[in-house]
């Protein structure tokens, strides 16, 4: 089984840690893509709608996990193809709701160039747009080493 | 299929409903700021097992357009891909194609 271990500068990420959590709780009754059920029809909805809650609350715990006490001695997280998939979704999910809660205010454009000033944010957006680019990279890191896993999976 | 013992009202409810239900639905993306391209391109491959190809070309075709049809055909199947990416989520809907 292939696996990676990345270590994590523990200074950095650790300050981090709060906000992806704050985030993640405010996951764990609304959809990380809501408004994309306007056309589900309504018998099917509610069924539709609490499967991916359910699976969304578990990846994001799943994400969490990865900061336990081992993470806090070593600096070290750890992916194979047990947990590639769903971390690099529960990423998805924590990183559209940090732009839904703290970075409205950056344009689409400016978004996906990702050609920001840290320093010209204030400190909310500015810490959740380093939490935004922390998962960015754990997303970029599982694809590019594991990509082969999740899609034989 | 029709019931002659059915008031005709009832019975062209019914089979306008049927139509549409049977009818060819499109599974579209649409695009979102936020989900990586690298990571459309890999739920595109995963979910609707496109070659690297294709998936990067839909990929474009969201960023640039805004938008992709990446599946059309039958509702229930139309519906397990369109629920399967949003399982990933990406910002998927179901249209009706009215071009057939």
């Amino acid at each position: 089984m292939k696996r990676i271990e990345v270590k994590l500068s523990l200074p950095v990420v650790a300050p981090l840690l709060d906000v992806i959590k704050e985030a993640a709780d405010s996951l764990s009754s609304n959809l990380a893509a809501s408004n994309t059920l306007v056309e589900v029809e309504a018998e099917l909805r509610d069924t539709w709608r609490d499967e991916l809650l359910l699976s969304q609350n578990e990846e994001v715990k799943q994400l969490l996990a990865l900061f336990d006490t081992e993470f806090f001695a070593s600096g070290v997280v750890a992916f194979d193809s047990s947990n590639a998939e769903p971390i690099v979704r529960a990423c998805a999910a924590v990183r559209l709701r940090l732009r839904e809660r703290f970075l409205l205010d950056l344009k689409e454009e400016v978004l996906e160039s990702g050609e920001i000033e840290l320093e010209a944010l204030e400190e909310p957006s500015r810490r959740a747009f380093m939490c935004y680019l922390f998962l960015a990279t754990i997303q970029e890191l599982i694809i590019q080493h594991l990509d082969s896993s999740i899609l034989e999976n | 299929m029709s019931d002659r013992n059915k008031p005709q009202t009832e019975t062209e409810v019914s089979s306008s409903t049927a139509t549409a239900v049977e009818g060819r639905w499109n599974v579209v993306v649409l695009n979102d700021p936020v989900n990586l391209m690298s990571y459309v391109v890999l739920v595109f491959k995963k979910v609707l097992g496109f070659n690297e190809s294709t998936a990067r070309k839909h990929m474009m075709e969201v960023h640039e357009q805004g938008r992709s049809i990446v599946w059309s055909g039958v509702r229930e199947q139309a519906e397990h891909y369109t629920f399967t990416l949003q399982h990933w989520h990406l910002h998927a809907v179901l249209e009706s194609d009215e071009t057939h």
